[in-house]
Parts: structure tokens; C-alpha cells; sequence
């Protein structure tokens, strides 16, 4: 058996609590993170049945603010922000010059030229880069990643869990808004496919929301999740992730995510290159399979049917709720259809798998 | 952790049971735990040669892909079919249901390569904590 050894990575700022709460920790893009604590089955059976508390303090976020502050980012980003109301907040891609994706983002308004942007972890650097090069004058851009904590509690269970927590303040935050906490913010926002909520608070406050959030879940069976579960559960939902599913050659309309990129803009970056694939198909697709024949699909697989080359996996794994062994793969668009016999290739031979709709999980209700 | 006397191990977490000319493999309970919940393991056919410290199977958690190599060369003369219906046997019972496959020696020389249960265990406390 061969395993790959950890180098350097960086701490989380909770990375003691994840210890003593007996984590398994690795590597993941450059930060060590809580792999599991118990158990990954056990930890996505519980955001899927309960409720659990992940710590993705990894992630990035930017303020972008100033005079100018909207129209720089009408100008930039691929949906409409005019109309997002104050403490709302919208899911979209950042789209490249030549239509690819730059990365995946939640813009909060927090007020009419004052906008939050979460970035993912891997792509700060980046990201923040993009935003700087292209900010006019007057808009500043801000990088709190160094100062700010993020906590995700997702599941059924997870407002009962917060109003105790936090009071009955936060009882009608609806999906995809935010209300002000404690130096940050509570939105109803997550990457699980259930209900819950991504807490965003500096992180010397971190250890003390943390241990709240467990006091008052310990009687709902809050767990803690670490990031092995947070995959699987995301998977499971079908929601893409950057290095994967999104990556700077992909289109938001390969990837299926053309409802969020608005092609009646006037402007963004690549907006003509979306316009034309829209207006000429694409040639590859996102789809989603379940294998029929035994074996577990991994990023990087190719797919082939009758010996040649669709495409290839850009997730795959094990599903603890249903024990399937499910992916995610760019295929060519004439065989991207539901009920398609396709083959993964894994470790060279070809192995039985089927096309089918996404996602694989939906909540009920 | 228990790493029974009466096996052989390797660096890379097999152990292998000596009977004669023949001799099971499984992971070690070091290894069991490393690798967490087994959900799916590939086993080697019956009659397929491997050759000492080349995989011979493939043992998968939720999120990664282990390579089994084999403690010594030699013939599989039996596979633990058991492991395809509930590969968590080997998280239960690494060393007893939870074996992997079974081997004909072809060079039984080459066991005195491997590691005994003591040398294993000090290989073992040397690797990185996590």
C-alpha cells in the first residue's frame, strides 16, 4: 500500500479543536483540513439526515467597495447585480476573456457600491489579481481571507441548531441572503445540497461560535464534518467544483450552468464567445453516470464507448447514501444523453457505466 | 495496534501468513485504519502471476484508490470473493476475514526481505503522524 505524505501545508485557524475532536488530517490544495473525524459515511449520513458543522476557513474573501463599485462589477461579472437587493446574494462563475472559468463566487451586496465575494481557497491569488486588474478608480479591493473565518452548518436540522444558538434574529433568513453577525455575516448559503448556512466571522471569534454552534447541537446530533464528506455530499448534489467540473477552459455552458451567466448583458468578459457557442451548440457536455459493472470512478479517467475517447471524469466516488459508485465527466454532446451506455476506464479496462440525469440527490420539500 | 508474531510485513503495510509453499496477504491493521472505510477492493484472478512488491490489488475508500503489492512472487490460488460483497472486512478483520488473496510461493527466499512483526512496528512509529 502506498500513501502520499503531507508538505507543509498550512493550519486552519480551528486546527487544534479538529484535533481534539480526533480528525484525520490531510492535505488539501496547500491547507491541512480535517479529512473525517469518524467516519465519511457517518458524516454525510448526518448533513443529510441532521445536521453538521464543516470548517472551510480556507476560503477567500475579497470586499470590493468604493465609488464605481457596481458598474466595475457589471461590467465584469456574468449576472446582473443591480438588482440583487442589500444582504442578498448570488452564485455565478468568473468568466475569462476566452469564455473559460476562472473560478466559481458568491457575491453578497452588503450595500449599494459594497459588495463581499468568497472566493475558493486554491484561487485567491488569482482571483484577487483579476479583480485588481480590472478595478477602476475609486473601487477598492480588499483581500480579508487572512482575517476571516468561515463555518458551514448544513443540514435538516441546522436552523433549529442556529436559532438556539443565535436567536430568533436569524429565523426568517431566507436562501440566499445574509444578515449581519458579530463582525460578519450568517447567510443561508451551502455546497451539502441541504438546507443550512455559512457563517463568516473574524477569526479570533472563530473558536467561540465553533463551541456555541456544538452546545446547542449536541441534542440535534450535530457533527463534525470534515472534507472528505463535504466532496461526497457536494458530488451527490451535482454541484461542480473548481479543478474539476469548472476549470479556465471550460465554459459556464459545457458545464451546465448557463442559468448563471446572464447572455443578455451588455458586457462581460467572454460574453461574446458564450454568445456564439450558445448560438452554435456546444461540442461537450456535462453529464453526470452510475457505474454498471463494479469499480469506483476517479478524477481523470477517460470515458470511451465502443473503444473511443467521449471525454473524461472530472469527479467520481463512492455515494454513502445510495452505495453507489457514481462521477461526473465532459463527454462529446452527441453521446451526453440520459440512458447511455458508456465505458470508464479504470486502470485500463473498461468498465460498464450508464448516463443519468443530475443530480444524483435531491432534497425533498 | 496489533501486528501479530507469526507474520511477515513490508514497508508498505501487507502482511503475508506462511503455510508451507503457500501464504495469504491482507493490510496490516495500520494500514486498515490509514486507509478508513474500505468500500471497494479489486481482487487478483485466480492463476495470475505477481511478483514481489508489484501491485497485486487494489483496495478504495470513499475518496482514494490504495495499491496492494505483494509481499513475495508467486501464482494467486485464491482471491477472498467475501471482500466484493463487503470489503469492509477489511477494516473488521484485517487479519483474519479481511485477507485478500492467497499465493503458490515461486521463490520462498524472497522472504527474507520482509519484516518481522517488531521491525514493522518500529517502521510504523517512524511514519509521519497525522
Amino acid at each position: 500500500m502506498t500513501m502520499t505524505l503531507d508538505i507543509e501545508p498550512r493550519k486552519l485557524p480551528l486546527h487544534d479543536e479538529h484535533l481534539l475532536k480526533g480528525a484525520r488530517m490531510g492535505d488539501f490544495g496547500g491547507w491541512l483540513v480535517p479529512l473525517f473525524y469518524t467516519s465519511i459515511m457517518e458524516e454525510h449520513a448526518a448533513v443529510r439526515h441532521k445536521a453538521g458543522l464543516f470548517d472551510i476557513s480556507h476560503m477567500g474573501e475579497f470586499l470590493v467597495e468604493g465609488q464605481g463599485a457596481l458598474e466595475f462589477l457589471e461590467k465584469n461579472l456574468p449576472r446582473r447585480l443591480g438588482k440583487v437587493k442589500f444582504q442578498q446574494a448570488i452564485y455565478m462563475p468568473l468568466v475569462n476573456d476566452q469564455g473559460g472559468m476562472v473560478d466559481d463566487i458568491i457575491v453578497y451586496r452588503m450595500a449599494e457600491e459594497r459588495f463581499l465575494i468568497i472566493v475558493n481557497a486554491s484561487n485567491i491569488a488569482k482571483d484577487f489579481a483579476w479583480f485588481e486588474a480590472r478595478a477602476s478608480n475609486g473601487v477598492t479591493v480588499n483581500d480579508l481571507s487572512e482575517d476571516m473565518g468561515l463555518l458551514a452548518l448544513q443540514g435538516p436540522l441546522s436552523q433549529k441548531i442556529l436559532l438556539e444558538a443565535f436567536g430568533a434574529y436569524y429565523k426568517d433568513l431566507k436562501r440566499f441572503y445574509y444578515k449581519d453577525f458579530e463582525g460578519g455575516m450568517i447567510a443561508r448559503t451551502g455546497y451539502t445540497g441541504e438546507d443550512g448556512y455559512e457563517i463568516m466571522i473574524p477569526k479570533k471569534k472563530l473558536k467561540a461560535v465553533w463551541d456555541v454552534l456544538f452546545r446547542a447541537g449536541e441534542q440535534y446530533g450535530l457533527l463534525p464534518v470534515g472534507f472528505g464528506a463535504r466532496d461526497t455530499l457536494r458530488l451527490e448534489a451535482a454541484m461542480p467544483l473548481y479543478g474539476h467540473e469548472l476549470t479556465d477552459d471550460i465554459t459556464p455552458l459545457e458545464a451546465d450552468l448557463e442559468w448563471a451567466v446572464d447572455l443578455t448583458k451588455e458586457h462581460f468578459p467572454g460574453l461574446e464567445i458564450l454568445k456564439k457557442q450558445k448560438a452554435n451548440g456546444v461540442s461537450r457536455k456535462r453529464i453526470g453516470f452510475e457505474m454498471v459493472d463494479r469499480g469506483i470512478p476517479r478524477h481523470g479517467f477517460e470515458v470511451q464507448k465502443d473503444g473511443k475517447v467521449l471525454g473524461m471524469v472530472t469527479s467520481g466516488s463512492f455515494i454513502p447514501t445510495t452505495g453507489k459508485n457514481i462521477g461526473m465527466a465532459y463527454v462529446s454532446v452527441q453521446e451526453a444523453k440520459v440512458g447511455n451506455s458508456i465505458d470508464i476506464m479504470i486502470r485500463g479496462k473498461a468498465v460498464k457505466a450508464v448516463i443519468v440525469s443530475l443530480p444524483f440527490y435531491k432534497k425533498k420539500g | 495496534m496489533d501486528f501479530p508474531e507469526n507474520l511477515r510485513y513490508t514497508k508498505t503495510h501487507e502482511w503475508i501468513a506462511v503455510q508451507g509453499t503457500k501464504a495469504k496477504v491482507g493490510v496490516t491493521e495500520y494500514a486498515q485504519k490509514e486507509i478508513s472505510d474500505v468500500v471497494f477492493v479489486e481482487l487478483p484472478k485466480k492463476d495470475q502471476i505477481v511478483q514481489q512488491a508489484k501491485t497485486a490489488a487494489v483496495v478504495e475508500s470513499v475518496k482514494a484508490a490504495f495499491d496492494i503489492y505483494a509481499p513475495a512472487s508467486g501464482k494467486v490460488v485464491a482471491a477472498n470473493a467475501a471482500l466484493e460483497g463487503n470489503p469492509a472486512l477489511i477494516n473488521q478483520s484485517p487479519y483474519g476475514d479481511g485477507w485478500i488473496f492467497e499465493l503458490e510461493l515461486s521463490n520462498a527466499g524472497e522472504l527474507n526481505n520482509l519484516l518481522n512483526a517488531k521491525q514493522y512496528l518500529e517502521a510504523v512509529q517512524q511514519a509521519p503522524q497525522h
